[in-house]
């Protein structure tokens, strides 16, 4: 009886799978769409006379010999050295993750610990940076960067990510830092820990989950920059996304356009390996404070 | 060994006082309680002792040696917290391991002293569970074991019970006392409990609003109370105190008339518990001493005992008589007291007068 009750009318259920379904085909569909067409000639991809054209790949077929190629991918990777904006990639996401969560977790444990009131209006004026659209930053660093002649090159854009995003790691770390009791850090100290120690061993290691949630934010962040990396990086040292938009905007030939789809998908997938290696510390990070422990 | 020495400790914040010269000598091995009611600046005291608030003003010293500058760490005391403060990373073996672990404590010895200080609280099949995976008792244990793992000077407890239910309270109470005869190591003690300071104490500090009211053993605290203050607040139910006038050691408020007292002339509030009061009918007013009379306001059968209460002006009186005493609400009744149960207080300071 009681089962019964609890099960929602057939119609109902129906309704709620297929309307799970759909979204999810809707949502996945781009990037569905993009990875089967990467593996296609420009001319089936963005067949203008049939779009299932796309689908089958005859001019594939033709050039080819079979429905799928590699040559976006060889284009990308080999023929316009892709694995060079892979590798300054990596570079700025390494450097700037590690720099902003060292700054964000001793900052974010300071003024959360700080009993003074100007730790409140610095983190206002943190939260005012972050309002702020980036390229206005950037456009007013523009000039100094080329008469210091620091422009194009990888540290000066880290350190300008870094910035951007500091405010934000400050944010999150300082919230997660306050739903650790204080008594923590005290108990630690009688226990016999420096401020330091009691840090390190006692409050980090309860933090770690924040600590991957923000970082991983933080990785995003400058893994998908485009406003500051396209106008602070030299051709030679683009990361990913710029070298992307260059494909792009080269189309007077006809290969480039797939080189950027094949280079969509190569940036593409280290996300979904990232999210799925760190899902259960993200999912335990996001909720951490929701309920006290 | 260890005495601690309080030599008028002040904190403020601001313009709001915590705790207002605090001096105090509490002797090696003693069992100090700090009692009062929330915000009265008995964990801001405690605090102090650890070294996890700077005093204002004044001088501490633990063992002969000021540690006004010192940190928490290098005091030697251990410090059980109202919410136990348990790392939750760590397993109770880890918890309780952790200051000997953090102080550079020769390992050999560890596990030795980790087991012995589980065995005293009971918690040996529990040493590889997860603080998450225990219950309040059980955590509090493991807080009570963390804290005696490396046998400090001193002993600090802030509210440690507080978060038990009633049951658990009383036996743990019960382990808290006997822990600290066993090991006899000066301990402080904070409550806002009465019954926890006069259970435990050696000596108890009674604190209201940051100053110091009394200090004495709990026999003292209870029957010779040095202000009204600490009349109303220790003893179950608290003493009852009327409001009335002296003259020529006649005690008189409304409907109260109580002879043989000493003390001066003029306004006075008079104190007596509840259960130094006898119950008799009403209008029988001539005995020794006095009596007050009037219609019962309500009446309330405790199992052990009854208790009478009278309204006298604004305050509620009661006493306690025998279980078996029956009356009903509204009728008239007298409560006798003998005037070397009663306690005078001035009433515009409440300082005790008269013996």
């Amino acid at each position: 009886m009681a089962s019964k009750a609890q099960t929602p009318p057939l119609a109902l259920r129906a309704a709620t799978y297929g309307f799970v379904a759909v979204w999810l085909t809707l949502a996945a569909f781009p990037f569905l769409w993009t990875l089967w067409g990467s593996f296609k000639v420009e001319l089936d991809f963005f067949s203008i006379t049939n779009w299932t054209d796309a689908l089958t790949g005859p001019r594939t077929q033709e050039t080819h010999g079979s429905a799928f190629t590699g040559a976006g991918y060889e284009g990308a990777w080999v023929q316009e050295e892709f694995w060079r904006a892979a590798i300054n990639t990596f570079i700025v996401c390494f450097f700037v993750v590690c720099t902003s969560l060292t700054i964000g977790t001793l900052g974010g444990y300071a003024l959360s610990r700080s009993g003074f009131r100007y730790t409140f209006w610095l983190l206002i004026t943190a939260l005012i940076f972050r309002a702020m659209p980036p390229i206005t930053l950037v456009a007013g660093y523009m000039l100094p960067f080329f008469e210091w002649n620091v422009w194009g090159i990888l540290p000066t854009t880290i350190i300008v990510l870094v910035a951007i995003n500091q405010p934000f790691t400050l944010w999150m770390l300082h919230s997660f830092f306050q739903n650790i009791p204080k008594e923590l850090d005290e108990s630690a100290k009688v226990d016999g820990c420096t401020q330091f120690q009691a840090f390190r061993h006692v409050i980090v290691p309860v933090m770690w989950p924040g600590v991957i949630t923000t970082g991983l934010f933080s990785f995003l962040l400058a893994y998908n920059d485009f406003a500051v990396t396209s106008m602070l990086l030299s051709e030679s040292n683009r990361t990913m996304v710029p070298e992307i938009a260059a494909f792009l905007g080269t189309t007077y030939t006809e290969g480039n356009v797939m080189f950027a789809v094949a280079a969509v998908v190569s940036a593409t997938a280290p996300l979904f390996v990232l999210v799925m290696v760190f899902q259960r510390q993200i999912v335990s990070g996001l909720t951490a404070g929701a309920v006290k422990g | 060994m260890a005495e601690i020495q309080l030599r008028n400790v002040s904190k403020r914040w601001g313009g709001f006082v915590g705790v207002q010269k605090f001096d105090l000598t509490i002797p090696d091995r003693e069992f100090l309680v700090l009692l009062g009611p929330s915000g009265c600046g008995k964990t801001t005291t405690m605090r102090m002792i650890a070294g996890l608030e700077d005093p204002t003003e004044g001088e501490i010293s633990i063992g002969g040696r000021v540690v006004n500058d010192l940190e928490p760490k290098d005091r030697d005391v251990a410090m059980v917290f109202q919410s136990y403060a348990l790392y939750p990373n760590m397993n109770v073996y880890e918890n309780i391991r952790f200051p000997l672990r953090v102080r550079g404590i020769d390992p050999s010895g560890h596990d030795e002293k980790v087991r012995r200080a589980s065995a005293m609280v009971e918690l040996d099949d529990f040493l590889h569970r997860k603080p998450a995976e225990l219950s309040g008792g059980q955590r509090q244990r493991v807080a009570l074991a963390r804290a005696i793992v490396r046998e400090p000077n001193v002993f600090l407890m802030d509210e440690p019970l507080s978060n038990l239910d009633a049951k658990l309270r009383v036996s743990t109470r019960a382990q808290i006392k006997n822990l600290s005869h066993e090991l006899s190591v000066t301990t402080i003690y904070v409550t806002h409990d009465q019954i926890e300071a006069m259970t435990l104490a050696d000596r108890v500090v009674v604190m209201n609003k940051g100053v110091v009211q009394q200090v004495g053993t709990p026999t003292d605290i209870y029957d010779r109370p040095a202000n009204a203050f600490v009349a109303s607040f220790i003893g179950n139910p608290a003493m009852n105190l009327i409001e009335g006038q002296m003259a020529g050691g006649v005690f008189t408020a409304q409907n109260t008339r109580i002879a043989g007292l000493s003390g001066p002339d003029g306004p006075v509030t008079l104190g007596f518990r509840a259960e130094d009061a006898t119950v008799g009918a009403g209008g029988d007013g001539d005995g020794a001493g006095g009596a007050i009379t009037g219609p019962i306001y309500t009446l309330e059968l405790l199992g052990d005992a009854t208790m009478v209460a009278l309204r006298i002006g604004g305050a509620l009186v009661s006493a306690k008589t025998d279980k078996t005493y029956r009356a009903e609400i509204g009728d008239p009744v007298s409560i006798r007291i003998t005037p070397d149960h009663c306690h005078l207080f001035d009433t515009a300071t409440g300082a005790r007068v008269g013996d």
